[in-house]
């Protein structure tokens, strides 16, 4: 019997490798737009997706520190990436709240609307060009697909306290 | 190799467990040396670990067990008898068996850093030099002990309920034994003796009777080491006390029914505590959408089910959290328990004599404070034992009794848990301590001047300040009151002190009874709302804007017989001031540690249970907030961290309550302001005019209070604000601004007191003649200058 499990068990991994080995050679991706720009960040950091709801100020922030909200109970900061990149904010009813988790570490971002979900192969995607600015390490790399480019988030950077 | 971690856990909390009760009994035994119960007790302690250490391959804990084991084990057949000297050898034995037991606990091994040779032969010199010192000590003490044995009468009836029986038992060699053999051994003894007692009758049924709640109380007190304690549990503490008080007294009471228990992780616990925590936050927003559901469907029949159902779950939901409560409660003589020895050891240290007498003991507080508590508790102790306590050659000279007396006491009050710790040393010295804190740089002598003695006992807490004149091994180092102080603040706790120079100290820590969930007090500023803890707000008062005073640069507020300095919470939050308050406003009083502030608010919301949850990794830490809540209506609302707001307010300049001067001329620059300068000397005035000048205002002169007054009120000149001396002739500075406040129009001039006056008495009658800034002489002309600037509003 332990015989026969052994194989079972060994076909299923086998399988897993083989499913494991088509995903790794594509990434799936969000894309979204952040003023004229478009973003795109690994479906996997995201927990979810809400449309705007009220937060309260955390006074001794910076301005793209837009506060907490209130997620099914639990408090979670809220930070607005239009103007983490500088970008004006305008009120439209496309903009929504993206909530990532990286480990312990989640908060929900601002964007101004969803694009689509994007499969991109893994080869596809060339390191961060070599910028110069602080926003070096956000940016994961720049995917090529068909004639535009996307740029990917570094989910880890974005989570991390910048001030 | 898991079973073998298994029954190495599994030793490990009993040997903790067994160690925690061995403490106090050992110090009970230096005082009753003769008590055979106790010794048998402690014997069995060592004899426990032994064996089980031996089992488990951990020789060095063996042989040093082993060796005590000798100790105690001819102290228990009376050939030994017990001194302070012998305890001076078994009390650190004991410390160097629990350092060994952590060894093993932190590394699995008892192969470390730690030596036990010396202390070994220190045992070993006890165990078998006792020929020598036992003669010596009978030939010198045979009054002594017949005056002790007629003074412990109850040791008599012990000793013929007890040792008689044994008296009989052939001397074994209990070390050269096996464990089993000595395990059945002690069983066979006290078989033997319960059976000669069972054939006695009504004494010996008594005395069975303590017997059982000897037993029961070690086994309540292994039930009770653990976190988990349980509700209407006698605690074990007491019931020890109570064992060994019945044993002087002939027992009355009968034994206690058995207590079942259940060991819980404290996980489960936490986990329990946080999902109470949901509900409670569920049953908030419950009730908040039945008031809308009211008020919308007024007189509906289906309202009143629905009302009952509320009203049902949210008193079923108080019901669980505070059974979930008691379940984390732990009685607080688990944190007293090690301050007898403690005591014991400080007292031969700086050879004092100190009793510390222990009250209310059973007092539950919550399980994460009791771990929180011990640490302040030592420091205080330490320092009332340093500080405190005099010499007993000193107490003596002083007419007090030789034996300093600590009094370590615990209660409940309302929603707060008292600790309170009394010595009757030599007490505070407020002007000493003031005085010692300017020479250390912590005070100034200006801060020291306006300082009340309550304020001045509070300089104790600050970091670097001590008293003590040469550091010892006890304290002295400056830290530790600093320790008291940062863990009551984490506790969000009170301290008070209360001393009398020559006679006591008392300081008083007042805490929460629980953290995870608290009552809260909800204020509005502006459009924003915050939680602030209940237990740190004293008290909330409805004030007009007239009522706050500005002492330089400070808003302060007279509250019955002291002064608050007061800040506004719009100005910690960085709260936009959209708009502008009426005329009055509200102050919410803050106390935390030894520290008062005056917060001042928009609007005060009401009191709610609040279930304290964290920032996140992101906002961690932020300055001012400790935390946020869930409200009723699903809103986030951010809780006060008063301990950081205390610490901000310090850092924030009062932006004077803008008042404006009715004037009829439109201002544009600083020349059409003018200023009245009153001081009876003619240089003070030039002075002045000459720090006036770079600030361009137009200056009138007035001699004196009457001549100011007269100036004023004519009408001739448009005054903007005025400097005004204190001592003059005719009319002083305090009745000329009072008369001048007497005026509506007047109310809001700015009178700024220029005087050398500065003690905190003359400030306070300034406050209260109605001066909005007090300068002390002399002054420079930059500072003069932003005082003036920022009264007329030219900043």
């Amino acid at each position: 019997m332990s015989a026969k499990l052994q194989e079972v068990v060994n076909k299923q991994k086998d399988q897993k490798n083989d499913t494991g080995n088509d995903e790794n050679q594509v990434l799936q991706l969000v894309g979204f737009v952040v003023g004229e720009e478009e973003f795109a960040i690994p479906i996997l950091t995201i927990q979810e997706i809400i449309k705007p709801i009220e937060h309260t100020r955390v006074p001794r922030t910076p301005s793209h520190v837009l506060g907490v909200f209130n997620l099914r109970g639990s408090v979670i900061p809220l930070i607005d990436l239009r103007m983490k990149f500088g970008v004006p904010a305008i009120k439209t009813d496309d903009m929504r709240y993206i909530v990532l988790r990286d480990g312990e570490e989640i908060a929900g971002f601002v964007i101004d609307r969803l694009n689509q979900a994007i499969r991109i192969d893994r080869n596809k995607i060339d390191p961060a060009p070599e910028a110069t600015t602080q926003e070096k390490s956000l940016i994961e790399g720049v995917g090529k697909q068909d004639d535009k480019i996307i740029t990917i988030l570094r989910v880890s950077k974005l989570l991390e306290r910048d001030f | 190799m898991d079973e073998f971690q298994e029954i190495l856990q599994d030793f490990l909390v009993e040997a903790f467990e067994l160690i925690e009760q061995l403490d106090q009994d050992l110090v009970e035994l230096e005082n009753n040396p003769d008590d055979l119960d106790l010794l048998n007790r402690i014997f069995r302690v060592a004899h426990t670990i032994k064996g089980s250490s031996s089992f488990l391959n951990f020789d060095i804990l063996t042989e040093l067990t082993h060796h005590m084991e000798d100790v105690l084990n001819k102290a228990r057949k009376e050939e030994l008898k017990v001194t302070p000297e012998v305890m001076d050898v078994v009390l650190p034995s004991i410390d160097m068996m629990k350092a060994l037991l952590q060894l093993i606990r932190d590394t699995g091994t008892d192969k470390g850093d730690i030596v036990i040779e010396q202390i070994v032969k220190e045992l070993d010199v006890i165990s078998k030099g006792d020929a020598e010192p036992t003669p010596s000590e009978k030939a010198e003490t045979p009054v002594e002990k017949s005056a002790g044995s007629e003074k412990n009468s109850n040791d008599a009836e012990k000793q013929g309920d007890y040792k008689d029986p044994l008296a009989d038992e052939p001397e074994l060699d209990y070390a050269s034994m096996s464990d089993d053999e000595v395990e059945a051994e002690i069983n066979r003894l006290i078989m033997k003796k319960q059976t000669v007692i069972n054939t006695k009758k009504k004494e010996e049924k008594t005395k069975e009777s303590t017997e059982n709640e000897d037993s029961d109380h070690i086994e309540i007190n292994m039930s009770a080491t653990e976190e988990v304690s349980k509700e209407e549990k006698k605690t074990p503490a007491p019931v020890a006390k109570k064992a060994s008080d019945n044993k002087k007294a002939p027992a009355v009471k009968s034994p206690p029914p058995v207590e079942q228990t259940i060991r819980v992780d404290v996980k489960r616990l936490d986990h329990l505590m946080n999902l109470i925590g949901e509900l409670v936050l569920g049953k908030n927003r419950l009730m908040k959408i039945n008031d809308d559901v009211e008020e919308r469907y007024e007189g509906e029949e289906f309202l009143e089910e629905l009302n009952q159902v509320v009203a049902m779950v949210s008193l079923v939901t108080t019901d669980l959290q505070i059974a979930v409560m008691k379940t984390r409660m732990l009685p607080i003589g688990k944190v007293f328990q090690k301050f007898p020895r403690m005591i014991r050891d400080l007292t031969r240290e700086l050879s004092k004599k100190i009793d510390l007498q222990i009250e209310g003991e059973e007092t539950e507080l919550d399980k994460s404070i009791v771990e929180v508590i011990g640490d302040p508790l030592v420091h205080i102790i330490r320092n009332s034992c340093d500080h405190g306590i005099e010499m007993p050659a000193d107490r003596t000279a002083k007419g007090k009794p030789e034996m300093g007396t600590i009094n370590l006491k615990a209660y409940n009050e309302g929603n707060h848990i008292v600790v309170q710790i009394t010595d009757d040393g030599k007490g505070l010295d407020p002007a000493g301590l003031k005085a010692h804190s300017i020479k250390k740089g912590i005070l100034s002598e200006q801060e020291a001047n306006s300082m009340s003695d309550k304020e001045a006992f509070a300089l104790i807490f600050k970091p670097g300040f001590s008293t003590a004149a040469q550091v010892t091994n006890v304290s002295g180092r400056g830290v530790g009151m600093d320790v008291v102080k940062t863990n009551l603040e984490k506790l969000n706790g009170i301290i008070d002190i209360e001393s009398d120079l020559g006679q006591f100290t008392t300081i008083k820590l007042k805490i929460p009874l629980t953290l995870a969930i608290i009552q809260a007090l909800l204020i509005g500023v502006q459009e924003e709302y915050y939680a602030i803890p209940l237990a740190s707000v004293l008290e909330t008062v409805r004030i007009t804007s007239d009522e706050i005073y500005t002492v330089e640069n400070r808003q302060v507020l007279r509250l019955r017989d002291e002064v608050l300095s007061l800040v506004h919470i719009a100005d910690i939050f960085d709260v936009e001031r959209v708009f502008e308050n009426h005329d009055h406003t509200y102050v919410v009083v803050l106390g935390l540690a030894e520290a008062k502030i005056g917060v001042i608010v928009d609007s005060l919301v009401g009191q709610e249970e609040i279930v304290i949850k964290n920032l996140g990794e992101y906002l961690k830490g932020m300055d001012g907030i400790a935390g946020a809540t869930i409200r009723g209506d699903g809103g986030v609302t951010l809780i006060v961290d008063v301990a950081a707001v205390m610490h901000m307010a310090k850092d924030i300049k009062s932006q004077a309550v803008a008042i404006e001067t009715v004037s009829s001329k439109p201002k544009n620059g600083p020349e059409d302001y003018t200023i009245m300068v009153v001081d009876d000397s003619k240089t003070d005035r030039k002075i002045m005019k000459s720090a006036l000048k770079p600030l361009g205002v137009s200056i009138v002169e007035a001699s004196d209070g009457v001549d100011a007054l007269t100036k004023l009120k004519s009408g001739e000149y448009d005054i903007d604000g005025m400097m005004v001396d204190i001592e003059m002739p005719r009319m002083d500075g305090y009745q000329l601004a009072t008369e001048i406040r007497k005026y509506n129009k007047y109310k809001g001039l700015p009178l700024m007191a220029v005087t050398s006056r500065n003690s905190k008495s003359d400030r306070m009658r300034g406050v209260e003649a109605g001066m909005s800034e007090y300068v002390t002489k002399p002054y420079s002309a930059d500072y003069i200058g932003n005082v003036v600037r920022r009264n007329l509003g030219l900043e």
